[in-house]
């Protein structure tokens, strides 16, 4: 147990949760602005799936930032797709999303066959690039704390400072803007806004772009920098974990930050348990962020219950 | 556009069954030409390609069996997906419910009781309850704590197969022989064939009575009148002094007692007769297409099934005879659940009349109770 304590509060263990909570964050991100907008996006594993092949297939040929910005694009485009069929089509949007997943699941595997020749597995002998670490190993000068710094903070993607700064700029768009008040009000009661003339269908079809962009920024870091390379169904269910932090998270941007760290620290153990306990079976590890995930939803859900009992609303 | 495509006009069946035919058809239509130009670009030998799809899985006796064989699953899971769009809940499930209905099945084979005639009715009880238990639970999050369903039961699924792998690896498998799979299952406890040597065995009964069970299910019970009315309006149901959490979780676990079926057909069916680590292989969320398809209803499950089982053979056959990967098969399915589930429709009589140049005003009234039909 004094092992498991050690490792959580050393600085590597640290470093690992931002790398980790990095992706599920950027998507959580996502789902927030769409949630918000009121238009639940289940099609954040695909769309994160994509991002992953397209940024790893593109960097191969073009330098990394170009294999991210492509990553972007295409998360975004498959937002487009989704608002498209969700909102001038009158589809379900759940079942859009799903259609979404299941295009990205078969569709990443026929052009990962494609680009490498016949391996179905992975894109291993691909050259693809990585997204630069920032180095900040100059905080190693600061006396007494300087090298912790370094080890927690240093050598993180670009993307996870990326990140952070998005968190502060979607709190700040949503609740300090004529827009994200827009937005917050499209989905709470859309009927309102429409009447106050305000395009509820125009301010859906941006936050589904911009929640698949985000996806697809998700899998950039996902698969530019978490790994190194493309491998079959890579974002293991990330897409939907980020869905129940959305959820968790109360709905707000710092909240959703804390539940993708959350879920990113659980999905860190993953990765130091089995050197720490080597009799836990990899399968059982494996489950755990999964588990944490269904635990969070329903303690979040029963809290939520709770309080609206006590207010004795509805 | 609603799951279950009823309107609230009533119309003749035959009338909705025609435009949903042509609608299902011109979407099939649409998706394989947009696979066709993929495979033009892609292949080296297209058309070769593109008539092995099409026309492979009725060539021999052996791949109609694999067909069949597919079309009975893919019953079972689009019905199973068909339970709980009917109730409006988007439980995605059924995938966790056939691994651990596989494990029941699985431990019922290898233990001793598999051995006897008890095998095989003991096998697909145990897998039922399996997986009715892992459909309940999502249910019950739900209906008590407004949980929602789409992330539980997709968690629950991750679950699943890891649990899966964890038993077989530790527990299922052979000591020490390092295999991913079971032995084979005593011919006790594995489902006979009903043609020799193919894959076609009881499971295709129990696909068809399945059919017949959840049809009368939802039209000829009480039961069914509540969880259609449910899913129609929840709020509605619940002033017409309806329990809607129960309707809701009862339709979960009944699906997921189908969800547990389809697993025990997997490994007690003639195709594994074993059961390996993911032996579903993403399967189970094929379902979603043949329930939109067949707009949620349990009669036309088996036909939609038959169709796109069709297709998916025809990839898979043409994976192994031509350069063209069977994944491509998932851009089809999401093109034809996109345009399935969203509200594009066969031009009707008036907009034909009008692309011909001709005064759409000629019958009025038709044209309007055509616009109703095909607006909502």
């Amino acid at each position: 147990m004094m092992e498991l304590l050690a490792a959580i509060f050393s600085a590597a263990f640290l470093a690992t949760v931002i790398r980790t909570s990095t992706p599920l964050l950027l998507a959580t991100l996502g789902g927030l602005i769409a949630d918000l907008s009121g238009a639940l996006n289940v099609a954040l594993e695909g769309q994160m799936l994509i991002g992953c092949l397209t940024g790893v297939l593109v960097s191969v040929v073009a330098p990394w930032w170009v294999g991210v910005l492509a990553a972007i694009v295409a998360g975004a485009l498959l937002g487009g797709v989704m608002a498209f069929f969700a909102l001038r089509m009158k589809a379900d949007i759940i079942l859009v999303g799903f259609a979404i997943n299941i295009f990205a699941s078969g569709g990443t595997v026929f052009a990962l066959t494609l680009a490498t020749g016949g391996d179905k597995g992975t894109s291993i002998n691909l050259p693809s690039k990585s997204i630069p670490p920032v180095d900040l190993s100059f905080l190693s000068d600061i006396p007494g704390i300087g090298p912790v710094l370094t080890a927690i903070l240093s050598g993180h993607s670009l993307l996870s400072w990326f990140a952070g700064f998005l968190v502060f700029a979607i709190w700040y768009f949503l609740y300090r803007t004529p827009w994200g008040l827009w937005l917050r009000g499209v989905g709470e009661y859309p009927a309102a806004p429409e009447a106050a003339g305000i395009p509820v269908g125009k301010v859906r079809l941006y936050s589904l772009l911009v929640s698949g962009a985000l996806a697809g920024l998700a899998g950039a870091q996902l698969a530019m920098f978490n790994y190194i390379g493309f491998t079959r169904d890579m974002t293991a269910g990330r897409g939907f974990i980020a869905l129940g932090a959305v959820l968790l998270g109360a709905r707000h941007p710092v909240g959703a930050m804390l539940a993708a760290i959350l879920f990113g620290a659980f999905d860190g153990l993953t990765v130091v348990l089995p050197g720490l306990f080597a009799w836990v079976p990899p399968e059982i590890i494996h489950m755990i962020p999964f588990i944490v995930t269904i635990l969070a939803l329903v303690l979040f859900s029963y809290r939520a219950q709770r309080l609206i009992a006590l207010r004795g609303a509805r | 556009m609603s799951l279950t495509g009823t309107s609230l006009k009533p119309q003749s069946r035959w009338t909705m069954a025609r435009r949903e035919i042509g609608r299902a058809v011109t979407a099939a239509v649409i998706a394989l030409a947009v696979t066709f130009i993929v495979v033009l670009f892609t292949s080296k030998a297209p058309i070769d390609a593109f008539t092995t799809l099409l026309t492979a899985p009725a060539q021999k006796v052996r791949t109609i069996g694999l067909w069949i064989d597919d079309a009975a699953k893919l019953t079972i899971t689009g019905l199973a997906f068909s339970l709980v769009f009917q109730a409006r809940q988007f439980s995605m499930g059924v995938q966790g419910q056939v691994y651990v209905g596989g494990i029941a099945a699985a431990y019922v084979a290898v233990s001793p009781i598999g051995e006897t005639w008890l095998g095989l009715p003991l096998g697909i009880l145990a897998a039922m309850a399996a997986g009715a238990v892992y459909g309940f639970l999502p249910g019950l999050a739900k209906a008590k704590l407004g949980a929602n369903e789409i992330v539980s039961s997709l968690m629950l699924n991750y679950i699943a197969i890891d649990l899966c792998n964890y038993l077989v690896r530790v527990s299922l498998a052979p000591q020490g022989s390092g295999l991913l799979e079971t032995v084979r299952f005593p011919k006790t406890s594995v489902f006979p064939a009903l043609v020799a040597n193919t894959r076609i065995d009881v499971g295709t009964i129990f696909a068809i009575a399945a059919v017949l069970i959840v049809w009368f299910a939802l039209y000829r019970t009480s039961w069914g009148l509540k969880l259609r009315l449910v899913g129609h309006n929840a709020r509605f149901a619940e002033y017409a002094g309806i329990k809607s959490s129960f309707i809701m979780v009862s339709a979960m676990t009944a699906a997921g007692a189908l969800g547990g079926l389809l697993g025990s057909m997997f490994v007690q069916g003639q195709s594994f007769m074993k059961l390996t680590v993911l032996f579903e292989g993403g399967f189970a969320f094929e379902g979603i297409l043949v329930a939109i398809v067949a707009r949620s209803r349990p009669m036309a499950v088996p036909f939609v099934a038959l169709a796109y089982g069709y297709l998916r053979q025809g990839a898979q056959l043409m994976n192994i005879r031509t350069d063209v990967p069977a994944e491509v098969i998932g851009v089809v399915t999401a093109i034809i659940i996109l345009l399935v589930s969203s509200s594009f429709s066969l031009p009707d009589r008036r907009t034909i009349m009008r692309w011909l140049g001709r005064g759409a005003d000629r019958a009025p009234a038709a044209a309007a109770a055509v616009a109703e039909g095909s607006g909502k």
